[in-house]
C-alpha cells in the first residue's frame, strides 16, 4: 500500500515550487521561502517504476538514501531544511543488502548531521509512518520535529510480525506490551513522551490537508524557522526536555556516571 | 514470567574481593559475587525458567557445603544446566580468592 | 612466554574480554561496571532476565600508549541489542571523546560492536539513542578517527549498521556480517522468495566481511585473531585510511552497474 501523504504535504507546503533536478523520482526536493525564511523541503515518495522493486512504495532504499543525501548536501547557503516524513520502512531485500543499504541510509543521516552542524537549521514534519532505519535516515536528525496527531502515524523499529519472529513472542503479547510499556509503543503520542517531538498537530484530513490544516502547520513551521536555534539543536539535547527528565532518566544517569568515572 | 528465588546458607570463610563471571545467554548464567558482611551466604536467583527451586537449592547447597564462604551472590539465569551453574560458581569463587 | 604462533580467537571472547584485548596490557579500566547494576528495567516485564551491564562494556585505558576508550557490545546477550542503557553508554563515551578532542587531550575511540541492532523490548529508547550515536560519531570524526571493529559472531545489523557506516575506519573479520535488515527480517517482510534466511552461503556472499571489504565499505579485513585485530586498530589510528565518500556524484550512481554487480553475486536483478 503506497502512501499519498508525503507527496500531498510536500506539494501543499511548497505550493508548486520548482523541483530540484538530478534526484531519483522517489526523492522530491524544492527550494522555497516560508514566511521570509529560505528552506529546502525534502520528501521520499512512492515511485512505481523504481529500479529496486522493493522501494516502490515509499520505502527508503538505496537510491532514496543516496538521493536524500544528495538533496541535503546541495542545500543553498543560509537555507534551512524541512524533511517531510512518510516512510513506511527501509527496503527489505536481498539486492538492497548486497549493494549495502546500511551505507545508503548512513549517507542521508550523515548529510543531515553535517548540514545541521554546518549551520543549516533542520526541521522535520512527520505526516505518515516513520519506521526504523528509514526514520533514522530521514527525519530523526532534525533539531525540531513536528508530527500530525493521527492513528495512521506509526513510529517503530520493526513490524509486529518481524518482532514476533525475532523475540519468539506471541503477536497478542506484543500488542498488549505496547499498550503497557511506552518504550515499545507504536503511536506518536507515546513517542512524544520521550521528548523527541516538539509539536503535535490535530488536522482534519492527513491524506489531503485542507486549507485550515495547512495554515496551522505552516504557521507553526514559520514560528520554528524564526528561531534557528531550534533547528540547530543536536539530538543529545532532547535529554534535557521536560518529558525526558523522567522518561529517559536512565540515559541521563549513564551520562553522569560516565563523566564522573571518565578520568579516574 | 520471571522467577526470583532467595536462599541462605551458613558460612564461615571470607573471600578477598568481588567477582563477576558469565553471561545471560541461552543455557548460561551471569554471577555477581561479593564478600558478605554478616557472616552468612545469601543467594538471589533471577531466572526465566520457572519451577526449578528445588534444583537450585540442591546445586547451591552442595557448593556451600564444600565452600562455606560468606558471600552475597546474584545469579541472572537464562536456562543454565546445574552443571553450568556449578562451573560458574567455582569460576566466581576462584576469581574472588 | 615462548612465541607460540597460535591464533587467539577474538570472536570467542565476551565483550569485556574483547575490550581488554584491544587495550594495552594491564591498562583496562571499566566504567559503570556490572556491580553498579545499571541494568534494563524494561526486560523483566517482557519475560527476559536482564544482564548487570546491559550487554555493553565501556573501558578506558591506552592503545599504543595513548589515551583510549573501547566500547564493546556483547552479542551473546539478546543478540547484542542496544537499548536505553547500552545506547547511552555508547553515545556518552563518544560525547566525552569529542570533549577531550576539543580540549586538546584526544582519546582514541574504538567501537567493538557485535549487535543485531536496536533492542526491540525498548525500541523507542533504542532508536533515540542510535540517533544520538550517529550524531556523536560524525561530530567526533570531524576531529579524529573513529574506529569500528566488527569481528563478532553476530556482526552488525539494524540501526547500528547505519551508525557503524559513519565511522572513519572500519575493521571487519571474514566471519562477521554487516547489513541493515537481518535475513530473518527480510524473509518475514518480503517473503522467502526474496530471501531464504536458512541459505547461509547466500547470506555470507551478500553481507560477509570479505564482501564488505571488497566493496570498499571497510578499511581492513582481518582474521579472527586478537593480535591481528590489535595491529589493525593501532594502524587505523596511526595511518588512517579514509573510506570513500558516502554521497554519490549523480543519479543513477555511475559507479554502480547494478545488473553486472548482482549477476556476479548470483542474484537475479
Amino acid at each position: 500500500m503506497s502512501s499519498v501523504r508525503g507527496r500531498a504535504w510536500f506539494e501543499r507546503i511548497t505550493g508548486g515550487a520548482e523541483l530540484v533536478t538530478g534526484l531519483p523520482p522517489s526523492v522530491l526536493a524544492a527550494d522555497m521561502t516560508l514566511d521570509g525564511h529560505a528552506v529546502r523541503v525534502i520528501a521520499v515518495v512512492p515511485d512505481a517504476n523504481a529500479r529496486f522493486p522493493l522501494a516502490r512504495k515509499g520505502d527508503v532504499g538505496i537510491d532514496e538514501g543516496f538521493g536524500v543525501a544528495h538533496a541535503v548536501s546541495g542545500t543553498p547557503l543560509k537555507s534551512a531544511i524541512l524533511a517531510i516524513v512518510d516512510v513506511p520502512g527501509q527496503a527489505f531485500g536481498t539486492r538492497e543488502e548486497a549493494v549495502g543499504l546500511q551505507r545508503a541510509l548512513a549517507a542521508s543521516a550523515n548529510a543531515y548531521i553535517r548540514a545541521r552542524r554546518g549551520g543549516h537549521p533542520v526541521y522535520a514534519l512527520v505526516v505518515g509512518k516513520a519506521i526504523s532505519g528509514a526514520f533514522l535516515a530521514h527525519g530523526l536528525q532534525a533539531g525540531w520535529i513536528g508530527a500530525l496527531d493521527d492513528p495512521g502515524i506509526e513510529v517503530h523499529v520493526m513490524s509486529e510480525a518481524a518482532v514476533a519472529r525475532v523475540t519468539r513472542m506471541e503477536r497478542a503479547d506484543i500488542t498488549r506490551l505496547a499498550s503497557e510499556i511506552p518504550a515499545t509503543a507504536r503511536d506518536i503520542r507515546s513517542f512524544a513522551t520521550f521528548g523527541a517531538i516538539d509539536r503535535i498537530f490535530e488536522v482534519g484530513n492527513p491524506d489531503a490537508p485542507s486549507d485550515v490544516d495547512l495554515e496551522m502547520v505552516v504557521r507553526a513551521l514559520a514560528g520554528a524557522l524564526r528561531t534557528p536555534e531550534l533547528g540547530l539543536r543536536n539530538p543529545r539535547e532532547r535529554l534535557d526536555r521536560p518529558g525526558a527528565l523522567q522518561t529517559r532518566a536512565l540515559a541521563r544517569r549513564v551520562r553522569e556516571e560516565l563523566q564522573a568515572q571518565w578520568d579516574a | 514470567m520471571i522467577e526470583t528465588l532467595s536462599y541462605e546458607y551458613p558460612a564461615s570463610d571470607a573471600v578477598d574481593r568481588r567477582a563477576h563471571v558469565g553471561v545471560v545467554a541461552s543455557g548460561n548464567c551471569e554471577i555477581l559475587l561479593e564478600p558478605a558482611r554478616n557472616g552468612n551466604a545469601s543467594v538471589v536467583v533471577r531466572t526465566s525458567v520457572t519451577g526449578f527451586g528445588a534444583t537450585w537449592n540442591a546445586v547451591l547447597a552442595r557448593f556451600f557445603v564444600r565452600n562455606p564462604v560468606a558471600v552475597q551472590i546474584e545469579i541472572n539465569d537464562f536456562g543454565a544446566t546445574p552443571a553450568v551453574v556449578a562451573l560458574r560458581l567455582e569460576q566466581a569463587l576462584e576469581a574472588a580468592r | 612466554m615462548s612465541a607460540l604462533l597460535l591464533a587467539e580467537s577474538f570472536a570467542e571472547r565476551g565483550a569485556r574480554e574483547r575490550a581488554r584485548a584491544l587495550l594495552d596490557a594491564q591498562s583496562f579500566r571499566e566504567l559503570i561496571g556490572p556491580f553498579e547494576r545499571l541494568a534494563s528495567p524494561y526486560l523483566a516485564a517482557q519475560g527476559v532476565v536482564p544482564q548487570s551491564d546491559d550487554g555493553c562494556v565501556v573501558a578506558r585505558g591506552t592503545i599504543g600508549g595513548k589515551r583510549a576508550c573501547v566500547v564493546a557490545t556483547d552479542g551473546r546477550f539478546l543478540g547484542g541489542s542496544v537499548g536505553e542503557i547500552g545506547g547511552a553508554k555508547i553515545a556518552g563515551a563518544l560525547e566525552l571523546a569529542r570533549r577531550d578532542a576539543e580540549r586538546g587531550t584526544p582519546t582514541r575511540t574504538v567501537l567493538a560492536l557485535d549487535t543485531g541492532g536496536i533492542r526491540l523490548q525498548e525500541a523507542n529508547l533504542g532508536i533515540l539513542a542510535v540517533t544520538e550515536i550517529c550524531d556523536a560519531i560524525v561530530a567526533l570524526r570531524m576531529l579524529q578517527p573513529v574506529v569500528a571493529v566488527i569481528a563478532g559472531r553476530v556482526g552488525v545489523y539494524g540501526g547500528l549498521s547505519l551508525s557503524t557506516a559513519l565511522c572513519s575506519q572500519i575493521i571487519v573479520s571474514e566471519g562477521a556480517r554487516v547489513g541493515l535488515n537481518g535475513p530473518d527480517v527480510v524473509e518475514t517482510e518480503s517473503g522467502i522468495e526474496e530471501m531464504d534466511s536458512s541459505d547461509r552461503p547466500l547470506i555470507w556472499r551478500v553481507t560477509g566481511g570479505r564482501m564488505r571489504f571488497e566493496q570498499g565499505f571497510a578499511t581492513a579485513l582481518v582474521a579472527d585473531d586478537v593480535e591481528a585485530i590489535r595491529a589493525a586498530v593501532q594502524h587505523a589510528f596511526e595511518a588512517p585510511r579514509e573510506l570513500g565518500p558516502l554521497e554519490p556524484q549523480a543519479f543513477p550512481d555511475p559507479r554502480l552497474d547494478l545488473d553486472t554487480f548482482l549477476r556476479a553475486m548470483g542474484i537475479e536483478s
